[in-house]
């Protein structure tokens, strides 16, 4: 066992973890913060894509001993006392959920994109969640609702629905 | 679910070889993880101490100098090299082979040291490393050794690097500042795959080289061509110099086919 400080969400926490215990284990069965979830365990599909000091990472390929200090924002985090946050509202909207299980790692990556992009092309869209599997939508309403957030809505029509 | 083992951060490079020489046998160093934690889950490989190489001071430091070139410490991330502005300035073929290696979250997390000391064929970053002269500096207990990428890989998934000895930076000497062309990967999908196969044309003071992944047991140099030599010329010398398989991705002969469109392709466009 080793003793880890982390901030996850803004919130403060002091815990004994083992060392061979993940990230992601940490953040939903120590934590209880089970929005974060894990699809394939290998970093392939980013269903567990949280925060790691301001980058995106998949919390299945990364130690909690290893995150000691470090500062972690989950889906848990995004939502404020107004409600969902804007990357949420814009999914729901463009119905970009529908079993919602990619959702969590998807609002990420695209957070992460508008970040560092106001205005990502279809492409760079694409591009940017080519590290989360979505197995329902077929992708066209993620990107969708990405465009439509960032006032692109107008590029919406030119994508193919599969 | 991982099974137990024990997970160690040394601050310093000497606490480093100490823990390595303490684990010669039981210890694997972790640098992004992206390899290795599957490897673990799989079962592949069952260390009892697990070394992390990214607490060293200044491991994660990536600077550019005239008199050194590019240093990148062994926790240098890929998306830290497409971060670096010197990187796209002096060596866009290395941002070029970093563009293209797996997914963002994963070129958050890995390593461009893990991906030369995982060896595998099909690392993205060793055609850039073989291209332009780089080298690893590797440390041990018995001293500081630096070798040319050139000679580092040895076989599938061997290296140079002996039992107590870590890579601690990766150099890109000055002299290769300027060098131009563009890094072609086929894979299965659009989105992040492994490559089927990957040729990195790289024009340098006229002289023309190709860096070759997944084609071979190791990463592929293959140097000393000019233009007038003539592409058909260089399709012939690159086919001589890799051995391509059947695997799950694709048979060998589809392999160099694509190689030798893909040295055709480059061959027109890098000029």
């Amino acid at each position: 066992m080793i003793k880890i400080k982390v901030s996850v969400n803004g919130l403060e926490y002091e815990r004994d973890v083992a060392e061979h215990r993940t990230l992601l284990h940490f953040i939903r069965d120590d934590l209880g913060l089970s929005g974060t979830k894990e699809g394939c365990g290998m970093g392939e599909c980013g269903a567990c894509t949280v925060f790691l000091n301001g980058k995106v990472v998949n919390a299945c390929l990364v130690l909690a001993a290893e995150a000691d200090g470090a500062s972690i924002e989950t889906i848990e985090g995004q939502a404020g006392s107004f409600g969902l946050s804007d990357i949420q509202k814009a999914f729901e909207k463009n119905h970009a959920v529908q079993c919602g299980f990619c959702t969590p790692g998807m609002v990420m990556s695209v957070k992460e994109l508008l970040r560092h992009n106001g205005k990502p092309t279809p492409e760079a869209i694409k591009e940017a969640i080519e590290g989360n599997f979505c197995r329902c939508t077929g992708y066209t309403q993620i990107i969708e609702a990405v465009l439509d957030l960032t006032g692109q809505g107008d590029l919406k029509g030119e994508l193919k629905h599969v | 679910m991982l099974y137990e083992f024990r997970y160690r951060a040394p601050k310093t490079a000497s606490e480093m070889i100490r823990l390595l020489d303490d684990h010669r046998d039981d210890g694997k160093i972790l640098a992004g993880g992206t390899d290795l934690l599957p490897n673990i889950r799989d079962g592949n490989i069952r260390p009892a101490v697990v070394i992390d190489a990214k607490k060293i001071q200044s491991a994660d430091s990536i600077a550019w100098s005239a008199s050194e070139g590019l240093v990148m410490g062994n926790a240098v991330t890929i998306n830290d090299v497409l971060r670096c502005r010197e990187a796209w300035e002096l060596f866009p073929v290395l941002c070029d082979c970093a563009r293209q290696l797996a997914s963002h979250q994963i070129r958050n997390r890995a390593t461009v040291a893990g991906n030369v000391v995982n060896a595998s064929p099909c690392a993205d970053m060793a055609p850039a490393l073989l291209c332009l002269d780089a080298f690893a500096v590797l440390e041990s207990a018995s001293g500081t050794r630096q070798v040319p990428f050139s000679e580092f890989f040895t076989g599938v998934k061997h290296t140079v690097l002996k039992a107590g000895e870590f890579l601690e930076k990766i150099i890109i000497p000055a002299s290769a500042a300027g060098a131009r062309g563009y890094y072609l990967k086929l894979k299965r999908i659009a989105g992040h795959d492994l490559g089927i196969i990957g040729v990195l044309m790289v024009r340098r003071n006229n002289g023309i080289r190709f860096g070759v992944s997944s084609a071979a047991p190791t990463p592929v140099l293959v140097d000393g061509m000019l233009d007038k030599d003539g592409v058909d010329a260089a399709i012939v010398k690159v086919l001589a110099a890799i051995k391509p398989i059947d695997d799950i991705r694709a048979s060998g002969e589809y392999r160099a086919f694509m190689a030798s469109t893909y040295i055709r392709r480059l061959w027109q466009e890098i000029k």
